[in-house]
C-alpha cells in the first residue's frame, strides 16, 4: 500500500466524475485543470449520500 | 445519486460545487481517508494549493460533522499567507486585519506580547 500524502506534499494529479448542481448536468473534476485555472480546491469526503457533512 | 440526495435534501439547495464519485477509492486511497474494511471514506477535508500543494487536512470519524466557519478560516488564511509568504495567521485570525505574527528568534517565548501589542516584538496590524 502506498503511503497517502501528507500535508506540505503535492497531491498526484487524479479526474473524477461529478454531479454539477448548478449545470444540472454531469460534469468532471480534474486537479490538472484546477491548477491550470490558478484555484484552490476544497475537497471534501463523506462516506455516503443522504448522511451529513 | 448524487443528484437524487442533492435534489431532495432542503440542506442542499445551497449546494454549488461538483459532487463527485470516488467509486474505486484512488482519491481515498491516496489521502489516507479510506476505510478498508468498510469501503467508506472518513469526513475528510482538504486545501489544495493552485499548485496542487495539500495545506491543510482534517478527518473526522463518520459520527463527527464538520465545521464550515473553520474551514473557511482555514481557506482565507491561505490565501492571504500566499500573499504574505512571511506571516504566519494564529489561532484567532479570522479575516484580514485581523494581528499575524513574524516568526523569528525575537519572538521566542513573546507570542502573548506580539499578538496583544504589549511588547517590542512586532506585530502587524493591517
Amino acid at each position: 500500500m502506498t503511503q497517502a500524502i501528507q500535508v506540505g506534499q503535492l497531491a498526484s494529479d487524479f479526474a473524477l466524475d461529478a454531479y454539477d448542481p448548478v449545470a444540472g448536468d454531469f460534469a468532471k473534476f480534474d486537479l490538472a485543470k484546477q491548477k491550470v485555472a490558478g484555484r484552490w480546491t476544497v475537497l471534501f469526503f463523506y462516506p455516503a449520500d443522504w448522511t451529513f457533512v | 445519486m448524487h443528484k437524487a440526495w442533492r435534489d431532495h435534501e432542503k440542506e442542499l439547495a445551497s449546494v454549488k460545487y461538483l459532487m463527485a464519485s470516488d467509486v474505486k477509492g484512488d482519491v481515498s486511497r491516496q489521502f489516507g481517508v479510506l476505510d478498508e474494511g468498510s469501503g467508506l471514506a472518513l469526513r475528510g477535508t482538504f486545501l489544495i494549493s493552485p499548485e496542487g500543494r495539500v495545506t491543510n487536512c482534517e478527518v473526522n470519524f463518520y459520527n463527527l460533522g464538520r465545521n464550515i466557519d473553520e474551514l473557511m478560516r482555514k481557506l482565507k488564511a491561505n490565501l492571504y499567507l500566499t500573499k504574505k509568504k512571511d506571516e504566519g495567521c494564529p489561532s484567532k485570525w479570522k479575516d484580514e486585519g485581523d494581528p499575524t505574527l513574524r516568526p523569528s528568534a525575537q519572538m521566542v517565548g513573546k507570542v502573548h506580547e506580539a499578538l496583544h501589542g504589549t511588547g517590542k516584538v512586532e506585530s502587524k496590524k493591517q
